[in-house]
């Protein structure tokens, strides 16, 4: 199974081009999709969870033309939105139990073995009998994880999932992830690095609408190798080092400002060659030095 | 100046918002095109006037208070809701800040939409120009008080209670509920039930928050005040104004009190710690992952699965609003209310009757357009639950998950329209539980469990469906909650007034029908057969409602009108088609079924057609009103009824005579719509002049004059079947059980009939007809015998079928039965007014002979009372009142002139009784009367027939008034005054007192205090209350045999009925003659004017001087004045005998049997007078005209109750 998003365009009425001419190729596993906020990465994500539609362009999830076919779609599709609410009053054995009827398990004694597992799969068990006005955010966040599982989707939709989360929630959150995507598409939209570099083995960098980048952290990280070199420096002094050099990011440290700094050849001195990590082709790609940039630049040359 | 912030930017925020404008413009629109909904009845009164001001205010300010909520709500609660509250509730505003700037804002907002309303009213006239003949000159005090008095207190409550409940609820829709709450259940539905129960108009009035009340009051004024009188803030008002001051002041107080900048606490405090320390232990306490695998189903999306989703959206939404605050509770409090205050419902007259299915049907059923019942309150609610219910995943942020689950549009629209619909069921079945308690508990009638069953399940349950089809998909194509609900209310307005706005076609107002009723005697008659088509169409509406709703859903992010009109076709899918193609089939099948029943089967007539039929009935031959004719002198029919196929054909032959001066060549006839009229021939060569079928006038051409005296013969056939049915009502003439018709309105008649012309003045302006009067008392062709007051012999042959007893006027001479039809031959013994009415049902009778040993002739009358077989509570009772009041009638007024009294059950829900010669008919709710449980109340069946049977003397038999002024009290005064004396002769004094009261609380009733004099009587007031208070005052005055001598004269002057027919003054001339001239002013200021009295006591106190005997003085207030046309007072010298009254007991009044220590009249001369009276026994109650024989408005403070020995005003011991 695989996901072709081809030539898709989103522009709302108001004249905001969210996407502009996007084209993936998805295949089954894991899929991070990184990017700043505001990117246009939810409304993909909306537009595949079949809540929008795009102003150009076609979806394909294998055969399923999936504009025309939501309902299809529907039936094999988990989102995990990244903002939503829950009925308060309700408990979350029973909302789960409600979207499981609506998600195809009609039959009652199936449809309490599909609700149980999920809820100890989730950790939510002992908590099932809980109003979920008490939940909190990783609790709900699981919930929802819960009932995009439902069904055994083929494709999984999670936007921004670790947003909220604190350290271990996040843990446990994705790892909980982790085990999905050997049968289905799995597509995690984030805009923290270390989601898609922990997670996923395919991923593409968005901004302003674009694709930047579609690759394998493995094999971008390998392309920046030599080409990273960091300088711990003076606040003061980073000006002049964004004047001479490729700045791709800057960080705090122990009060001390350390930049990365891209370049084919060493810089210069003090500056230590340093391993490529995600965020490096993240910030690369950004700064337009890695990605479909610079292919046309080479193209126009 | 954080406030003057808040405030600027609330009010900016809600005047960007789209929803307010809307507001703006309806509070516009309303006014701006008032005048086409609502007309005042009088055309002099102007449609800019202050008091249709006030009406449109009224009204408009009744839409805006069930629409406009969101204002004050999202005042009071966006910040919650809109999860902004963090940041506003961590600065350092103050409560008194935050909440006043937000209420001052939103309270502004509603002034201003009220102040819209005049700016829109007065606006209409100057630019519409429509109809420039009734407007008036623009009045600022009208706008002012208007606005000041009405306007503005109610935008200052509602705001309040709406933001108060809002801010309590922490939801802005709290607000739109707490409108709901306010206006129809607390205002109208408990404070009008609470008033009615304390039978006290005054506690509605001051409950009443948007002036239905004042409205009330307007009705009272004359024109010339309705042109140019502004409300006053004063009396009911003012305390009115007050009170909900005083209600939205606390209101506010306490959620002032209540708001917190905390987060959302609604719950109870230990509850919230409880999961909190649950939520914590979850948190915390994070095993390392489940290893197991998740357990895998294949999900399946077959037919059953379908089905299984929209169950259980089904259920999911039913038990949404069955578990909140208001889903159940509502209507099953509304339930027991029916239960407990059944008595109040069933009363009739002061006298419950029996629960009969008839009578409770109507308690727990009303058509959708009826919004004077508290069974509005459903349609409110199904409006309310429809737009929680699409709204509801959005609201709580479901919707992003929801939306993407494998559902078709029709599981989601559909499960919750059914959750809705089994809600419904739910509230109908309260109500049907309300109907089986309450025929349990009256145990008069067995519980008719199918009936109701039918009528709430079939017919109510159906209506409110396909209402609740229409809210759910006007909300889902509105998609806007508010304006959703706005958009809803226009609908439901469109469907409520729908006929105000010139649309009569039932087919064109959604889930109308042609009415229903259920009786005992007709059971659902003909009606249901309409009923089922009706019902068949509007399912087929529905269904394309649903396809609507189906299409319009929105399902996605926050669309606008291109992206759902794309939508459109790829949701249209197979099923949507079918569906729809279905609805359509069902609706043209349906719709033209129906069209060829209302149109080409029956004629469809609208009211606009009518008017102009009626207009041109008179302009074209009224010019015949008075041309001379020959007068019928002989009745004798041939009627042949086919109740079951709802047809009749009549063979008629007339007799007529000319008893004018000179020969008549012309006839002039008069046939009647709805029937078939055909073969007019006569005995003499005649030819047909005009003949207009279609206004139904034709006039014939002797060959040869009729000389004076000579005869001629008519012959003519009247045929009529129902088929099918008709647009509105059915023709109940003819039916199955309980057939019933009057000869005028079917037979022809003898020249211009007087009764088709218009009676309404815009109508007959419209038509440039002058304005329609009664006759004048002193014009002399008042006094001439019209048709139906011809006196003949009659003679009928009725055929019905076998089963039923058909009846008409006269002795059953023979009865036969012929091919299995059953033949009753009828005829009178002497000449009757040629009145009389055809009956036939499966009647019992009831038969019982008079004699008359009084005055003479030793006749026997020959008593009989056909009645419906399980309504034979009261006949005894009827019987009783018959024999009581034909002997005492023969003793005062002279003999009964026939040898038989029919007495007949007339099917049908209208009770009231009805009087023809030798025969007296009453409807099937009069004889449920329980009078037999209610023995101290009034026995309302006894005098009831007591009136009919004087009927006989005066009105229908013997004195026949003349059609002109006056003619009420010369019937329906002198009937009452006779049935009054046959109520005394029978019960004594209590009874007497309490029909006077059940008169005199009439006199309460809103109605213009301007009124002709009883003279010149014109409306069914004077002549049914004042005319028989005035007479009943002069038997105190002279005494009851004089009156009654009186009367006798005039029937042995006028009691032959024939012309000139009796008129008031007639009857004035008889009064005179028996009354000493020291009354005569009395007698002016009764009959002559429009005069009423104000009489107050103001101190009573007595002391004893001796062992036995005490001093009584009373202070007295009197004057006496005239109500005009402009509605001023005009005084009147007083120069009157008025009665004082000392009494021993402080409870019982004169009336009820109790003898007064002092009655003496008085002459009074001055406004105010010291009346010193003895008594020979310590006396409690003492006042002026204590048997309120003068017409006094206020008869609270007629009496007082006597203070021994001190003088109120001054408190001191009195010495002497």
């Amino acid at each position: 199974m695989e996901l072709k998003i081809y030539n898709v365009s989103k522009t709302y009425p108001n004249g905001v081009a969210a996407l502009k001419n996007v084209s993936l190729s998805i295949p089954n596993g894991m899929y991070g999709l990184l990017g700043p906020n505001g990117a246009g990465k939810s409304t993909l994500m909306r537009i595949l969870a079949t809540l929008q539609d795009p102003s150009e362009g076609t979806l394909h999830l294998g055969d399923v033309d999936m504009l025309n076919c939501k309902d299809e779609v529907r039936k094999t599709l988990g989102y995990l939105p990244q903002e939503f609410g829950l009925y308060p009053k309700a408990t979350a054995e029973n909302l789960l139990d409600y979207f499981a009827v609506l998600k195809g398990f009609p039959e009652k004694r199936s449809r309490r073995e599909v609700v149980e597992s999920l809820l100890k799969k989730v950790n939510l068990w002992d908590a099932r009998r809980q109003k979920l006005g008490g939940y909190s955010g990783g609790m709900r966040q699981r919930f929802g994880i819960a009932v995009a599982l439902l069904g055994n989707p083929k494709l999984l939709i999670v936007d921004e999932p670790t947003a909220g989360l604190d350290p271990t929630e996040r843990v446990r959150f994705l790892n909980l992830l982790s085990e999905l995507g050997e049968n289905s598409v799995v597509l995690l939209s984030t805009h923290i690095v270390e989601d898609v570099s922990e997670l996923c083995t395919n991923m593409a960098i968005i901004n302003k609408g674009e694709i930047l980048l579609q690759t394998q952290p493995l094999t971008a990280m390998n392309a920046l190798r030599g080409k990273i070199w960091r300088l711990m420096i003076e606040k003061s002094g980073l000006p002049e080092i964004e004047r001479n050099y490729q700045v791709i990011s800057t960080k705090l440290f122990s009060g001390k400002t350390v930049v990365h700094v891209y370049s084919d050849i060493q810089p210069g001195n003090g500056f230590d060659r340093v391993e490529p990590d995600l965020e490096d082709v993240y910030f690369s790609t950004m700064t337009g030095l890695m990605g479909n940039d610079v292919r046309k630049q080479e193209a126009a040359q | 100046m954080i406030f003057r912030q808040i405030f600027r930017y609330e009010f900016g925020y809600q005047l960007n918002s789209l929803s307010t404008w809307i507001y703006f413009i309806v509070a516009f629109m309303f006014p701006f095109w008032f005048s086409e909904i609502v007309r005042p009845n009088d055309d002099t009164v102007y449609i800019n006037s202050p008091s249709f001001l006030v009406l449109a205010t009224v009204f408009t300010g009744v839409i805006w208070l069930l629409t406009a909520g969101t204002i004050a709500g999202h005042a009071a609660a966006r910040d919650v809701q809109t999860r902004m509250y963090p940041l506003l509730y961590t600065t350092s505003v103050s409560k008194w800040e935050y909440l006043g700037g937000r209420f001052t804002a939103a309270l502004l907002l509603n002034a201003l939409i009220h102040l819209v309303i005049p700016v829109g009213f007065f606006l209409g006239y100057y630019l519409r120009k429509e109809h420039p003949g009734q407007v008036g000159p623009f009045r600022l005090e009208a706008f002012l008080s208007t606005y000041f008095y009405l306007s503005l207190p109610l935008a200052f409550y509602v705001t309040a209670c709406q933001f108060s409940v809002a801010v309590v609820q922490r939801k802005a829709i709290a607000a739109l509920l707490a409108s709901f709450l306010l206006f129809p259940i607390l205002s109208q539905l408990i404070g009008y039930s609470v008033a009615t129960w304390l039978d006290t108009l005054e506690l509605y009035k001051s409950m009443d928050l948007t002036g239905m009340s004042v409205i009330k009051d307007i009705v009272t004024w004359t024109p010339y005040e309705q042109n140019n009188r502004f409300i006053q803030l004063s009396g009911a008002l003012l305390w009115n104004r007050l009170i909900w001051l005083a209600i939205a002041i606390l209101l506010l107080a306490y959620s002032y009190h209540r708001f917190t900048f905390t987060h959302q606490a609604e719950k109870s405090v230990r509850r919230i710690k409880r999961q909190k320390a649950e939520a914590e232990v979850a948190v915390t306490n994070i095993p390392a992952p489940d290893s197991g695998s998740i357990v895998l189903w294949a999900p399946s999306f077959d037919r059953s699965a379908r089905l299984s989703q929209l169950l259980e959206i089904t259920w999911s939404s039913f038990r949404y609003i069955a578990g909140s605050k208001t889903g159940l509770t509502l209507v099953s409090l509304f339930a027991i209310h029916l239960v407990i205050f059944a008595g109040e419902y069933l009363k009739e007259k002061g006298v419950p009757q029996y629960a009969t299915t008839m009578n409770v049907l109507p308690m727990l059923t009303a058509p959708l357009t009826n919004i004077n019942t508290g069974l509005v309150i459903i349609p409110m609610l199904i409006v309310f639950f429809a737009g929680e219910l699409i709204w509801r995943e959005r609201e709580s942020n479901l919707n992003r998950i929801s939306d993407t689950m494998p559902v078709s549009e029709w599981g989601l629209f559909l499960g919750k329209f059914l959750g809705l619909v089994l809600v419904i069921g739910l509230w109908m079945g309260f109500l049907l539980l309300a109907g089986i308690v309450i025929q349990l508990i009256n145990g008069h009638a067995p519980v008719a469990l199918g009936v109701f069953i039918k009528v709430l399940f079939g017919i109510q349950f159906l209506n409110y469906l396909l209402f609740a089809m229409l809210v759910m998909a006007v909300h889902a194509l509105v998609n806007h909650k508010y304006l959703g609900h706005l958009a809803v209310l226009m609908v439901y307005l469109y469907i409520v007034f729908s006929e105000k706005l010139g649309i009569e076609h039932n087919l064109l107002i959604y889930g109308s029908d042609p009415g229903w009723s259920y009786t005992d005697m007709r059971g659902f008659g003909p009606f249901i057969t309409p009923l089922i088509w009706y019902k068949a169409y509007w399912i087929g509406w529905a269904l394309l409602l649903a396809v609507v709703g189906r299409l319009f859903l929105v399902r996605n992010m926050p669309e606008g009108v291109r992206e759902r009109v794309q939508h459109l076709k790829k949701r249209f899918t197979r099923s949507t088609a079918l569906t729809a193609l279905a609805g359509l089939v069902i609706v043209l099948f349906t719709g033209s079924y129906i069209y060829y029943n209302t149109n080409v089967l029956n004629e469809y007539v609208s009211s606009e057609e009518w008017i102009k039929k009626q207009a041109e009935y008179e302009i074209n031959y009224r010019k015949y009103l008075n041309r001379p004719q020959p007068r019928v002198s002989g009745t004798k029919v041939k009627v042949e009824l086919y109740p079951r196929e709802r047809k009749a054909g009549i063979q008629g032959t007339y007799k007529l005579v000319n008893l004018t001066q000179a020969p008549i060549d012309t006839i002039c006839l008069d046939t009647k719509p709805g029937v078939e009229t055909s073969n007019i021939r006569f005995n003499l060569p005649a030819q047909t002049v005009v003949d207009d079928p279609y206004h139904g006038f034709s006039i014939y051409k002797l060959a040869k004059p009729l000389l004076p005296g000579d005869s001629i013969q008519m012959d003519f056939e009247v045929a009529w079947q129902s088929k099918g049915f008709k647009n509105s009502g059915m023709d109940v003439a003819v039916i199955e059980n309980g057939t019933y018709f009057i000869n005028y309105e079917r037979l022809p008649t003898i020249g211009y009939n007087l009764n088709r012309e218009l009676r309404t003045d815009l109508d007959r302006k419209e038509w440039e007809l002058s304005e329609w009067k009664l006759p004048s008392l002193y014009d002399p062709d008042s006094r001439q015998v019209r048709p139906g007051q011809e006196l003949v012999s009659f003679e009928a042959i009725v055929g019905t079928d076998e089963g039923q007893t058909a009846i008409a006027p006269g002795n059953l001479v023979r009865e036969w039965k012929e091919r299995g039809r059953s033949y009753f031959h009828y005829a009178t013994s002497g000449p009757i007014r040629n009145t009389f009415s055809i009956f036939s049902a499966r009647y019992k009778k009831y038969a019982s002979v008079w004699k008359d040993t009084i005055s003479g002739t030793n006749q026997d009358v020959k008593l009989s009372i056909f009645y419906h077989p399980e309504h034979a509570e009261n006949i005894d009772r009827i019987t009783r009142s018959v024999q009581a009041s034909l002997p005492y009638f023969t003793r005062k007024f002279g003999p009964y002139p026939h040898d038989h009294l029919t007495i007949i059950e007339r099917s049908g829900p209208d009770g009231f009784l009805n009087a023809e010669p030798t025969a007296i008919d009453y409807g099937e709710p009069f004889v449920l009367l329980n009078q037999k449980g209610n023995p101290q109340a009034l026995d309302v069946v006894f005098f009831a027939i007591a009136h009919e049977v004087a009927h006989q003397w005066f009105g229908t038999g013997q004195v026949i008034p003349a059609l002109s002024e006056g003619a009420h009290v010369m019937s329906e005064s002198l009937a009452n005054f006779s049935g009054l004396q046959v109520v005394e002769e029978a019960y004594g004094a209590e009874q007497v007192g309490l029909l006077l009261q059940m008169w005199r609380d009439d006199y309460e009733v809103p109605r213009m205090w301007y009124m002709n004099s009883l003279l010149q009587a014109n409306d069914p007031f004077l002549g049914y209350r004042k005319g028989v208070m005035a007479l009943y005052a002069l038997t105190h005055y002279t005494h009851q045999e004089a009156i009654n001598n009186a009367l006798r004269q005039l029937v042995i002057r006028h009691g032959s009925g024939k012309p000139p027919l009796a008129n008031t003054l007639d009857l004035y001339r008889e009064l005179k003659a028996v009354t000493p001239d020291s009354l005569h002013t009395l007698l002016s200021d009764y009959f002559e004017k429009n005069l009423y009295w104000q009489m107050k006591t103001d101190q009573v106190y007595a002391e004893p001087i001796d062992a036995k005997n005490w001093k009584v003085t009373l202070k007295v207030k009197a004057k006496k004045y005239i109500i005009d046309s402009t509605g001023a007072d005009i005084t009147q010298p007083l120069n009157d005998w008025i009665e004082i009254g000392v009494f021993a007991s402080a409870v019982a009044t004169a009336e009820a049997g109790e003898k007064p220590l002092y009655l003496q009249k008085h002459k009074l001369t001055k406004e105010e007078t010291t009346i010193t009276v003895q008594v020979s026994e310590k006396p409690s109650k003492a006042g002026i005209d204590p048997n309120y024989l003068l017409f006094d408005l206020f008869l609270d403070d007629n009496q007082k109750q006597v203070k021994i020995g001190v003088e109120k005003t001054q408190g001191r011991k009195l010495v002497n």
